[in-house]
């Protein structure tokens, strides 16, 4: 409301560019919709429909076989992706879930300190600690971390031997189970900004208080600051959420056995299955395509796939509108200069 | 360590507090900052700091690690694929960041010019997250060569040729990047920041005669900065160390024309090359922090800062 002149605004002129404007605004919001509605529509064609050509704007004959598919797997859509849709659905729900419970309140106690219980330098070096690798790109650690999560503590491919003898040294092995995905999630140098950016608009003179009447710092800052933080605990919970909802490469990396992945590595082994991009010579792609001509003949195709994309994309989709108030109030950060 | 830390600025944090409150502060600290304190040392500081380490050794599957110096790199940089991933990478973080940066950007000013309940909603809409695995699907829908909508927009509307889309080895990094220009970008904190500019400011410039562009150019632009700053940074930092969505719609494909370079590290390290593929993540490291550094400079540079 303030680019435009707030005298004269009834002038012919103003009046057209505002609603191109509007237009303009309108048409990227239109844009934006049309992945949802291809999507959900696909998502109820029968199999050989959603390969037509020229393609259908709205099935023609609406058939659930998709969603279906979802959670009873036929045989020979077993061979493709071993488990139902829903198991992996599950599996993405138990690693966000635990990521969220193990992260929010470790970043965000570690944000109030350095905030609040932290003055002069000290501060500072722990803000150092804490963000630095937020500005340094993450793909170094992607081979010693998951050389840690077989052998921890030793970021190596086999465990040293003790000096002196031949055993190796006692090792903990996360690799392959939900705890590779959750621990080393446990702290998120981003979301450390955003608390950090929202306590430090928190006055003092709220937490002193506090402390003459004898609170704990905990106490303080479950009982007062909790209930003041609400905006950045829903903003850094939804990118922790999306983040983790959505990871990729480092479940490809951790996750191997189909029965704990992820749906993102089970929308791998599909699209694979459909595209043959993943396959290296023709005695593969062929032995693939009978594979396919299969299941569409059981009723799956594009239409299955798009079911796997809207489990994946409804709950982010969900969580979003859910916390839509509390975005814009929640994020309080003026740059990192 | 959280003995070092100092707790001062409650009222009572005077040298006259008896020891035993000093001592109790410090656990209450110490609770506040060691859980967060091993896991960034764990999974954030320990792999960074290994990594050097690891990328000049072979960490061979069995057997005992051997030091191998420079070789890694040597052998690296006589590989041809390498230079490739990296200029792919090059092209697709420099076109997907002059095609969809600055998008968002408007749309966050031109939102603020909408009445409060239109611009609830519209903002809503606009930042709505398809979520981007779930995009991948849809887009390798669409780019499909036999029964894709873009391919009969292609051949039916436009009358074309059957093109190859996502099979062409010169077009493919260009149909790649396209569709993000939907994706979701930082939008959200450009509209917060937008909307900490007081509208005294506007008005001012009003009255000195700044019309519709001069006020972007002078005040919101200007007003943005700190966070376009970040978000340019992230971008940068994020697009050069693509993987998802290539890795989804091509699998690097056709004949490694989409192949970015940490694609490439997935493709060793799949070969168990532990030593390789940890260098080659040192050197796109490296290149990235190149990037930052030319960033900071050009950024400091500008005129009106």
């Amino acid at each position: 409301m303030s680019l435009f002149p707030v005298v004269g605004r009834k002038q012919p002129r103003l009046r057209v560019a505002w609603w191109v404007i509007v237009a303009l605004l309108c048409l990227g919001i239109f844009m934006h919709l049309i992945p949802f509605f291809i999507m959900i529509s696909t998502s109820f064609k029968p199999a050989s429909e959603a390969m037509a050509m020229p393609p259908t704007l709205f099935p023609r004959e609406p058939t659930l076989a998709g969603w279906e598919l979802a959670f009873n797997m036929t045989a020979s859509a077993r061979s493709l992706i071993s488990q139902p849709l829903s198991q992996y659905f599950i599996n993405s729900v138990i690693m966000t879930v635990g990521t969220l419970l193990l992260s929010i309140p470790i970043t965000s106690m570690s944000a109030y300190a350095c905030s609040k219980l932290l003055k002069g330098r000290s501060a500072r070096y722990w803000f150092f600690f804490f963000i630095g690798t937020l500005m340094l790109p993450g793909i170094v650690t992607l081979i010693p971390s998951y050389l840690l999560t077989r052998n921890f503590p030793f970021p190596l491919p086999v465990a040293p031997t003790i000096p002196g003898t031949e055993t190796p040294f006692p090792t903990i092995r996360i690799w392959n189970t939900f705890w590779a995905v959750i621990l080393p999630a446990g702290f998120s140098a981003g979301n450390f900004l955003l608390f950090k950016g929202f306590f430090d608009s928190i006055p003092d003179s709220i937490i002193n208080a506090a402390r003459v009447d004898g609170g704990s710092e905990f106490n303080i800052f479950r009982r007062i600051v909790l209930p003041m933080s609400v905006p950045v605990f829903a903003v850094t919970i939804y990118f922790q959420f999306s983040g983790t909802w959505e990871s990729y490469l480092w479940p490809l990396v951790v996750i191997q056995d189909s029965s704990i992945a992820p749906l993102t590595l089970a929308v791998r082994r599909l699209v694979d299955a459909f595209t043959y991009a993943g396959t290296t010579n023709a005695q593969t792609a062929l032995g693939q395509s009978a594979n396919v001509s299969n299941l569409v003949n059981q009723g799956l195709s594009w239409n299955g796939l798009m079911v796997l994309g809207l489990l994946q994309a409804i709950p982010v989709f969900l969580f979003f509108i859910v916390v839509r108030e509390y975005l814009l109030k929640g994020v309080r950060i003026q740059g990192l200069k | 360590m959280a003995a070092q830390a100092e707790v001062l600025d409650a009222p009572s944090a005077q040298s006259s507090v008896p020891s035993e409150v000093k001592a109790r502060r410090r656990w209450q600290l110490a609770l506040f900052i060691v859980p967060a304190f091993l896991f960034q040392f764990f999974w954030g500081w320990y792999p960074m700091l290994v990594a050097l380490f690891l990328s000049m050794t072979d960490a061979p599957i069995r057997g005992a690690l051997t030091w191998q110096g420079l070789n890694n790199y040597n052998r690296l940089l006589l590989d041809p694929l390498v230079p490739m991933a990296f200029r792919i990478t090059l092209i697709y973080a420099g076109l997907s960041i002059l095609l969809t940066f600055a998008i968002p950007i408007f749309v966050s000013i031109l939102l603020m010019e909408m009445p409060p309940n239109v611009m609830r909603v519209m903002m809503i809409l606009w930042f709505l997250p398809l979520s981007g695995i779930a995009s991948t699907l849809f887009w390798q829908y669409l780019y499909n060569e036999q029964f894709g909508l873009f391919q009969w927009i292609a051949t039916a509307v436009l009358g074309l040729p059957p093109q190859s889309f996502l099979s062409s080895q010169n077009w493919v990094l260009l149909w790649l990047i396209l569709p993000s220009i939907l994706l979701y970008g930082p939008g959200l904190y450009y509209l917060t920041g937008l909307q900490s500019i007081p509208r005294s400011y506007y008005e001012a410039a009003e009255i000195e005669g700044a019309g519709f562009w001069r006020k972007i150019w002078t005040i919101s632009l200007p007003r943005l900065r700190p966070i376009i700053a970040m978000t340019l940074l992230f971008a940068i930092i994020g697009s050069l160390q693509e993987f998802t969505f290539p890795d989804l719609m091509t699998r690097g494909g056709p004949n490694g024309a989409s192949r970015t370079v940490v694609m490439y590290i997935m493709n060793i390290l799949n070969n168990a090359r532990y030593g390789d593929a940890t260098a080659l993540a040192v050197m796109l490291f490296a290149l990235i922090m190149v990037a930052t550094l030319i960033y900071r400079i050009v950024f400091k540079a500008d005129p009106d800062q």
